[in-house]
């Protein structure tokens, strides 16, 4: 097991909500219990051990959100996965009326892998702010704008974690996509 | 009686006697008047656009990312706004963040505007009020100024009353900052955008007065080339290093350099956009620019560590707080020429140069503050050439040896705290731990990707002066830093948008894709090369200012040819042009005005928000500041965001705090009417956005085509425009787009070598109805293909409206 909350040193600080820091067990049933879950990736998951992983999470059935040039890392690995900026995602996701990427509606829980640490920062400070999504950090940074987030890990640590989370996620619910 | 007018007169019967009259009140309300055509908006005041503003703005929603969740403005506070919550005086956090985006425009359109008056004073001294305003061959010669105020300035003595304008607007719209007050986001919008609109008058005032005295480039396609890198410096002469955006001292010096034999003896350098400008200086009628241009505000750092200065000029602007702190411990004396930057030296504008020098020579003081520019002139060369001496024989530089180098690189205890505070958060650890094991390479990878802001320095707590072990570690490629820009060349000509606006209104030049702003990139400044060298193969217009300007003229091709040596700068389809400086950008903004007035003969006098529409549903431009991080940045792109024209930062941008993104699956928001008749027309949703960010330049590239796609297309145009978005998706991303059959309107509009391939996907992936035997689309678009359709979002402007 892999301690993800001991190191979650920041530079600067938004302000007065701070992101709570978790485990990948509570972050595997936290999204175990969500209706309409989302991953949400950066470009740096074509990083192969971090795309391993993301695909692992999607096949448990977790549609993806694919931001930057990500979808490059998808193509052929059978799961649902769509291209959309991830700026104007966080403005449709703000919005009742957005069908989602599948048409199915909208998201509740917000999982956020392989992004550039202040990029979506500002995402997710939109999100904090104006909508009342659960987001949660699963990425190697801590996220102080996030709902919830692991701390600051090593790269090997951040696989580990992941490899926790996908663990307790296959033993949880799974999702229809 | 006759009306007074402006000017000098003589009186016959007195001779020697000459009468100037400056200025008379109402003489630019007069002016407008003895117009012909005189649009519905002279010199619009902040409520004046609000309509058109609403209509953007209804369709293009702010998406705000705020930097900070507290308000601090006033002692009621600081307020936690988190959640939206409201503070003490009633404001909540939309309000607030879009009041804040507002602060960020007028303070780059007030930078602009201020440096316009600043030169104007100087210009307008030295060249008198009845300079003529000359931008070369156009008879549009302020297209902005007059399309936002109705008036056409003729002389130096006419931009005085423009600027009245600007500065009056700004104080207008800094007022609304103040606590309380306006409380709904929607207004503060409408006020930034008015800001951004006014900040293109104000760069466009102060371009064209230095193009109209200081013998810049005009409309030139054949602008000279001048050298670009730390590679290019000959450092083995004097080294004088001039650093900021407005070169009106700066001009002193190359005259003095030359009138005294120092042009070929002294190393004249420049950073950032007073370097561009110096380029532009004289070269009206060709010959090679004297100055060599360093590159921008993230090698200023860099540089001043290298120790290679051996004097430094500072004007305004985009110039480190710390340059003469940073040069005070090498030795390097600083000369400040601009009331903006001082840095607490003493005023020595009314001294002679000679005692200046011998203080400054001593070491007696570490600067000075001369606003004479004679003084200026004189006294920085000498400087420059009494100091070098000196400081070569001390060997002054900040870089280590290669046994401190050692030392430093060993200390490392891998804590990360550097990559913590990085702006970019790049692997400098990794790449430390490397150079300790002797292999350099990594830090040479940093070298290009590190912004030069030296936060890891403050934040390392054993002391090592990273960004000295990054460039000790880099020297073989700052080596190799070499290459070549074409000096800023001004406007685009009337007769170029003759020629060239037809394919640009019908599409068949697939779009314009401007590359500006500053050098915050997320990945290094190879990223410009890459974009501009892609679009420029697929035939886009390529234009350029400012510090992208710059950093695009660093790389070459295998034959050793820059994008500027390979690419002819005219403004034709696969072109590549720089306009210039950062005050340039007022060009790229005219340029699509002047498409409305030359190729649509619409009236652009006082007619703003017609200009605007026609802009947004017919001239495919998009602009793009991949390393945006100034205000000035950010009322850039404002401005080109109510004249209609899409823009994309790169992701550092999101901390602009808001966005304007469409939602292309709400279809009531996107229509427009006929005029023709007034119908409402469906669209499809091009452009997406009028500001957002990307992550990557992957991203970026498809995004660009698709910004170019506009209601006006015609099947050719859109056909064009439809290839280039669908194979830059596929080059980058690995996918056909999403959304491209949304952009179908008939078969016409399918790229010919794919079009059996998507006819068949908008049959089976869209439901579409297709003629297999004709080939043709019997039913699905959501919109007619109709060539003779006059969009626009104006309901004034239909016939039957």
């Amino acid at each position: 097991m892999v301690d993800t909350i001991k190191n979650t040193r920041i530079y600067t600080t938004w302000g007065t909500k701070t992101a709570k820091p978790i485990q990948p067990k509570t972050a595997a049933n936290i999204i175990t219990k969500a209706k309409r879950p989302l991953l949400v990736v950066g470009s740096a998951v074509l990083d192969e051990e971090i795309l391993d992983r993301a695909v692992s999470i999607a096949k448990i059935g977790v549609p993806v959100a694919a931001t930057g040039h990500s979808i490059k890392g998808f193509v052929d690995k059978g799961v649902y996965a769509r291209y959309i900026n991830v700026h104007s995602l966080g403005g449709y996701l703000g919005d009742h009326s957005w069908p989602g990427l599948d048409g199915k509606g909208q998201y509740d829980t917000i999982i956020v892998l392989a992004h550039k640490k202040y990029y979506i920062n500002q995402v997710l400070s939109g999100l904090k702010n104006f909508t009342n999504l659960i987001t949660i950090s699963i990425d190697k940074n801590y996220l102080q704008n996030a709902t919830m987030s692991f701390g600051n890990l090593s790269h090997e640590s951040h696989l580990e974690a992941l490899d926790e989370l996908i663990e307790n996620l296959i033993t949880g619910k799974q999702w229809r996509i | 009686m006759s009306k007074l007018t402006t000017g000098s007169f003589s009186i016959e019967e007195l001779e020697n006697v000459q009468i100037r009259i400056g200025s008379i009140v109402g003489v630019i309300e007069n002016k407008i008047e003895e117009q012909r055509e005189i649009g519905p908006t002279p010199k619009p005041g902040i409520v004046d656009l609000r309509d058109w503003d609403y209509k953007l703005l209804d369709r293009y929603e702010p998406v705000y990312t705020p930097m900070c969740d507290q308000c601090c403005y006033c002692t009621f506070g600081k307020c936690d706004l988190s959640g939206n919550k409201e503070g003490a005086c009633g404001i909540d956090m939309k309000a607030h963040q879009a009041r804040e985006f507002l602060l960020r425009v007028i303070t780059g359109a007030a930078a602009h505007a201020g440096h316009g008056r600043h030169l104007l004073h100087y210009l307008i001294k030295k060249y008198g009020h009845d300079h003529p305003i000359d931008v070369g061959p156009s008879n549009l010669k302020m297209p902005v100024t007059q399309t936002v105020t109705g008036y056409r300035p003729e002389t130096l003595g006419d931009l005085e009353q423009v600027l009245d304008y600007v500065e009056e607007q700004l104080t207008q719209l800094l007022a609304t900052i103040h606590m309380g007050q306006e409380g709904a986001a929607i207004d503060f919008e409408s006020k930034a955008l008015h800001g951004g609109m006014i900040d293109h008058v104000g760069m466009e005032v102060s371009d064209v007065a230095q193009i109209s005295c200081l013998g810049m480039p005009k409309s030139d396609a054949k602008a000279p080339l001048a050298e670009i890198g730390m590679g290019c410096i000959d450092s083995t002469k004097p080294v004088l290093l001039c650093i900021g955006h407005n070169v009106a001292a700066v001009t002193y010096i190359i005259d003095y350099m030359e009138e005294h034999d120092f042009s070929d003896k002294i190393e004249l350098c420049g950073l950032c956009c007073t370097a561009i400008d110096m380029t532009r200086y004289q070269m009206d009628s060709g010959g090679k620019p004297s100055a060599k241009i360093v590159g921008s505000l993230a090698k200023e750092l860099k540089m001043i560590r290298s120790g290679i200065p051996d004097a430094i000029v500072v004007d305004e602007q985009c110039v480190r707080a710390d340059v003469l702190r940073e040069a005070q411990k090498l030795s390097i004396p600083v000369i400040t020429t601009n009331d903006k930057i001082m840095y607490g030296l003493p005023n020595r504008s009314k001294d002679s140069v000679d005692d200046i020098l011998k203080d400054l020579v001593s070491g007696k003081e570490a600067g000075a503050l001369v606003l004479d520019f004679n003084i200026v002139g004189e006294l920085a060369p000498r400087l420059a050439w009494e100091m070098a001496p000196i400081r070569k024989k001390k060997g002054i530089t900040a870089l280590p040896d290669d046994e401190e180098f050692k030392e430093l690189t060993s200390k490392c205890i891998q804590c990360l705290a550097c990559e913590l505070v990085c702006p970019t958060n790049l692997p400098i650890s990794k790449a430390m731990k490397a150079t300790s094991e002797g292999d350099l390479v990594p830090f040479e990878r940093l070298h290009d990707k590190c912004i030069g802001c030296g936060r890891c320095e403050q934040a390392c707590p054993k002391g090592i002066p990273i960004l000295n072990v990054i460039e000790k570690a880099s020297q073989k490629v700052i080596r190799e830093e070499k290459g070549m820009m074409r000096s800023g060349r001004g406007q685009i000509s009337d007769p170029e948008i003759r020629e060239e606006g037809v394919n640009l209104v019908l599409g068949t030049t697939p779009g314009v894709v401007a590359m500006v702003g500053c050098s915050n990139y997320p990945d290094g400044t190879k990223d410009l090369y890459t974009v501009a060298n892609e679009m420029l193969k697929r035939n886009y217009i390529v234009v350029m200012s400012g510090c992208s300007a710059m950093d695009l003229g660093m790389y070459k091709n295998d034959e050793g040819k820059t994008l500027y040596e390979q690419y002819p700068a005219k403004f034709l389809k696969g072109n590549l042009i720089n306009v210039g400086s950062c005050v340039a950008n007022a060009h790229i903004t005219a340029t699509a005005i002047k498409v409305a007035a030359i190729f649509a003969k619409r009236n652009v006098t006082a007619n703003f928000e017609e200009i605007a529409d026609y802009v947004l549903n017919r001239v495919g431009a998009v602009g793009v500041a991949w390393g945006a991080y100034s205000q000035k940045a950010s009322s850039i792109g404002t401005g080109c965001n109510r004249l209609g024209i899409p823009v994309i930062v790169g992701p550092h941008g999101s901390k602009y705090r808001r966005a304007l993104i469409g939602k292309p699956y709400n279809k009531d928001k996107w229509t427009v009417h006929d005029a023709r008749n007034g119908e409402v027309m469906p669209i499809a949703p091009a452009p997406e956005f009028l500001l957002t960010t990307a992550e990557t330049i992957e991203e970026l590239m498809p995004m660009l085509a698709k910004s170019c796609i506009r209601p006006s297309d015609n099947n050719m145009g859109r056909m064009i425009k439809l290839t280039h978005y669908i194979e830059l998706s596929q080059k980058y991303l690995g996918v056909m787009p999403d959304d491209w059959h949304i952009f179908v309107r008939g078969e016409t509009d399918l790229p010919l070598s794919k079009r059996e391939e998507l006819l068949n996907i908008l049959e089976t992936g869209h439901g579409w109805e297709i003629d297999w035997k004709r080939k043709k689309i019997l039913s699905g678009p959501s919109m007619k293909l109709d060539v003779s359709a006059q969009p626009t979002n104006i309901q004034r402007l239909c016939k039957e409206a």
